[in-house]
């Protein structure tokens, strides 16, 4: 179940809603309820999987329990290794096998699995969790707060990715108290604006350039078309940052207020800045929890301090990048960044400062070129979009463009969506609310065209 | 992002979602009432203010109404492959009322859809020509679908279909029913013909070196699931005549003789001309053979679709065959 499914925004959201409205009265109830919920919700995509995530809350809930009663780092440790090899098993084994056979001229192992469903999230909620548990930082909390923690469902599929810390005071907190209709409104203005985003910026983009990265799979893009693939780089923005809004809408409405995940990171002027802007918080738990650790570690003398912390940052984004997926072109998109990333740091320690026109320009372009890594699945097929931006597009087609003019403008332009949420609900005012509430339908219509029924078999 | 309120404050907050509920409802509640009352894809499901006809390029939607048309009474089903065959040169050799309701890219499960609607529509149908192309002769029991249809469209259940209507390709359809009732616009082909050569040549290919001997690969030339559901469709229509059509392609791309290919093209043809075997003016006409005319590349506008001058010797056979049934021609 999608955020921009029917079944969730027509069924389920409203269901669990009126349901939590009979908890909400009962202090007991609450947490217990939402869990309920987002098991239930969890489950709608591959049942099985529920076991799975009910197995990993279970282990590493008594995992946390042993090391307090012992105070044995032991338990932290391997439950963060079994998380590891969990999330290993399901999203890089035949990755890995892949690899091996490449270099021993002989086939390995193949598993047939799905993964599942934001395992690689509620693993880093685990880590999150345990690694403060073992610093002295986290408490103890009962199950069902944990549980929670670990499968809230507006953020346990695909973020945002919220630290113990921010959420788990939130969890079971009275929704209908003094107050909580400005807190809907909010939520829904959220939620609306997020679906905007997905609907109307990203999904057009996906349906211009999905054509063009097929085409680049088996051969060289022409016309002028590569120029197109450049906006890849909106439409996972847009698409992503649509995503991480609705979850924020959704929380709040159960009266969880989610860490924001962007805030416009294309209008950036240097790629640590991007970095600093850009899912934000993933590069939050990269930071505190593998660069960092990487940094500080003590490895040889102190005059190479230096080399070791841009080899860490090489390091954590070439992680970032195989989190994304299992795939050297993941990798290598990670790793690019990271060599960018060390080049700002070097600029900025030692060269002069840019104008901050050329510093955004610079970012940019950057960003959305390697942004086709991401996208192609290859390095063939990035190379056909690469050597295709030689020929310019074809104005007369300039028409097509169109999405990608729009979310352009609105990425390097428009304020961050939780400003311009901020700057709606500002006031109750009625007619936002209508403009809304119209908004909402039209989203819905759009969300109505499950089916690409115009094909046009032209080609034959 | 501060959220506290004060009490007037939060009254206001509730009108505030109250207006934006009411307005998403009313929203709603109109497109719903608009669809109803002009049936976008002219299903005749709903469709009270009674306007006539579509405009719809696309024959997946625009067949819905086509085929429940009371003007036709006889109709062509297939995918692009059967699609030059001419409504109005049927009509005028048979004396039945022709309407094409092929739709490019296609298989089975989609033209069987098709044909249930048009025979769900028609108390007494005269004929049912059915291009029955090599996509039919698939060994894959699940039957499956190349390119999205909308089988809601033809489903028996004005639910799923009313289900279907709150999406904006409905809603231009319904915009364009309303300027058609308006007399803004001039309706689609009612006869559903359309002529693909205007679209310009095709390409036509080197044909493939031979494959596998045709005896070592027998063993897949018993089932062909589609052509099992098209003879329980059959079974269920008795009095209505059907002419299958196994349409042309350029002989050079034909499967080389004694091949594993050749041999189930052989097997399928036979299971399809033994649906119509005993059948009153019915025949199995196969066109997919090496002559003279398919060796010829003029007749082509790219290998698996033919020219007008072939596609109105088809018809002639196919008029010839619907009036003296399996004794009549088996080619062109």
């Amino acid at each position: 179940m999608l955020f921009n499914d029917y079944a969730f925004l027509l069924v389920f959201l409203p269901a669990s809603l009126v349901i939590y409205r009979f908890a909400d009265p009962h202090p007991e109830w609450r947490i217990g309820v939402v869990v309920i919920l987002s098991f239930i919700f969890y489950s709608y995509w591959n049942p099985p999987f529920v076991i799975l995530l009910a197995l990993s809350i279970s282990v590493n809930f008594l995992a946390a329990r042993a090391y307090l009663a012992t105070k044995r780092a032991g338990f932290i440790t391997g439950a963060i290794v079994a998380n590891l090899a969990v999330l290993g098993f399901f999203k890089y084994a035949n990755f890995v096998s892949e690899n091996l056979a490449y270099l021993f001229e002989r086939p390995f192992w193949h598993f047939n699995i799905a993964l599942p469903l934001g395992i690689s999230f509620f693993t880093f909620h685990h880590i999150m969790y345990l690694v403060d548990l073992r610093r002295g930082k986290a408490p103890d909390y009962s199950l069902g707060r944990y549980a929670l923690y670990i499968s809230f469902f507006p953020q346990a599929i695909a973020g945002p990715l919220a630290r113990w810390s921010e959420v788990m005071h939130q969890f079971g907190r009275q929704v209908y108290r003094p107050g909580w209709q400005r807190q809907f409104a909010v939520g829904v203005t959220f939620i609306v604006i997020g679906l905007i985003e997905k609907t109307w910026l990203a999904d057009p983009l996906g349906r211009l350039l999905d054509p063009i990265y097929v085409q680049a799979s088996h051969e060289p893009v022409t016309n002028g078309n590569s120029w197109l693939a450049l906006g890849f780089g909106f439409q996972v923005l847009f698409d992503f940052a649509g995503y991480s809004d609705v979850a924020i809408g959704v929380g709040l409405l159960f009266a969880v207020q989610l860490p924001f995940n962007f805030n416009v990171p294309l209008q950036s002027t240097n790629l640590q800045d991007f970095w600093q802007r850009w899912h934000m918080t993933l590069m939050a738990f990269l930071r505190d929890y593998v660069f960092i650790p990487l940094s500080n570690v003590k490895i040889g003398r102190k005059r190479y301090r230096l080399v070791q912390h841009f080899s860490a940052m090489l390091l954590t984004m070439a992680l970032c990048g195989l989190w994304h997926g299992a795939s050297w072109t993941f990798v290598l998109w990670g790793a690019l960044h990271g060599c960018a990333l060390v080049i700002v740091s070097l600029w900025r320690r030692y060269c002069p400062r840019l104008p901050v026109l050329l510093g955004w320009a610079l970012t940019a372009a950057f960003v959305l070129l390697t942004c086709v890594i991401f996208r192609a699945g290859s390095m063939e097929a990035a190379m056909n979009i690469y050597r295709g931006l030689a020929q310019l597009p074809d104005l007369e087609r300039t028409v097509r463009s169109v999405p990608i003019i729009a979310a352009a403008l609105c990425a390097f332009l428009l304020p961050a969506s939780q400003d311009i949420v901020a700057r709606l609900t500002e006031r109750p005012k009625i007619g936002i609310a209508a403009v809304l509430g119209l908004a909402a339908v039209a989203i819905l219509v759009e969300l109505g065209d499950r089916d690409a029924y115009e094909f046009v078999y032209f080609q034959f | 992002m501060s959220l506290s309120t004060s009490s007037s404050d939060s009254q206001a907050w509730g009108r505030w979602l109250a207006m934006f509920v009411c307005m998403s409802a009313l929203g709603a509640g109109v497109i719903f009432a608009l669809v109803v009352l002009v049936d976008p894809y002219d299903s005749g499901r709903f469709g009270f203010i009674g306007i006539e006809g579509i405009r719809d390029e696309s024959p997946r939607t625009a067949n819905a109404s086509r085929g429940r048309d009371p003007q036709f009474s006889a109709a062509v089903f297939g995918n692009s492959t059967g699609q030059l065959l001419k409504p109005t040169e049927l009509s005028q050799a048979t004396g039945m009322r022709f309407v094409q309701l092929t739709v490019p890219g296609t298989g089975p499960r989609e033209q069987i859809a098709l044909l249930r609607w048009f025979v769900g529509h028609h108390a007494r149908a005269d004929a049912l020509v059915i291009v029955t192309d090599p996509v039919w002769c698939t060994n894959d029991p699940a039957l499956p679908i190349l390119n999205p249809f909308p089988f809601w469209l033809y489903s028996e259940s004005p639910l799923e279909y009313l289900g279907r209507l709150f999406s904006s390709r409905a809603l231009g359809r319904l915009v364009r029913r309303v300027q058609l009732g308006l007399r803004l616009r001039t309706p689609s082909a009612p006869d559903g013909y359309w002529n693909y050569e205007l679209l310009g040549h095709g390409e036509f290919r080197p044909a493939p070196p031979p494959n596998e001997p045709a005896e070592t690969a027998a063993a897949d030339q018993t089932r062909f699931p589609a052509i099992e559901q098209l003879a329980s469709f059959i079974a269920n229509v008795s009095n209505v005549p059907i002419v299958l059509v196994m349409p042309p392609m350029i002989a050079s791309k034909l499967p080389w003789p004694e091949t594993r290919e050749a041999a189930r093209l052989a097997a399928c043809k036979a299971a399809l001309a033994r649906l119509v075997a005993a059948r009153p003016h019915s025949n199995f006409l196969d066109f997919r053979v090496d002559n003279p005319l398919t060796r010829d590349q003029k007749n082509f506008l790219d290998p698996l679709h033919y020219r007008a001058p072939v596609a109105r010797l088809m018809e002639q056979r196919i008029a010839e065959s619907l009036r003296v049934g399996s004794g009549g021609p088996t080619t062109f």
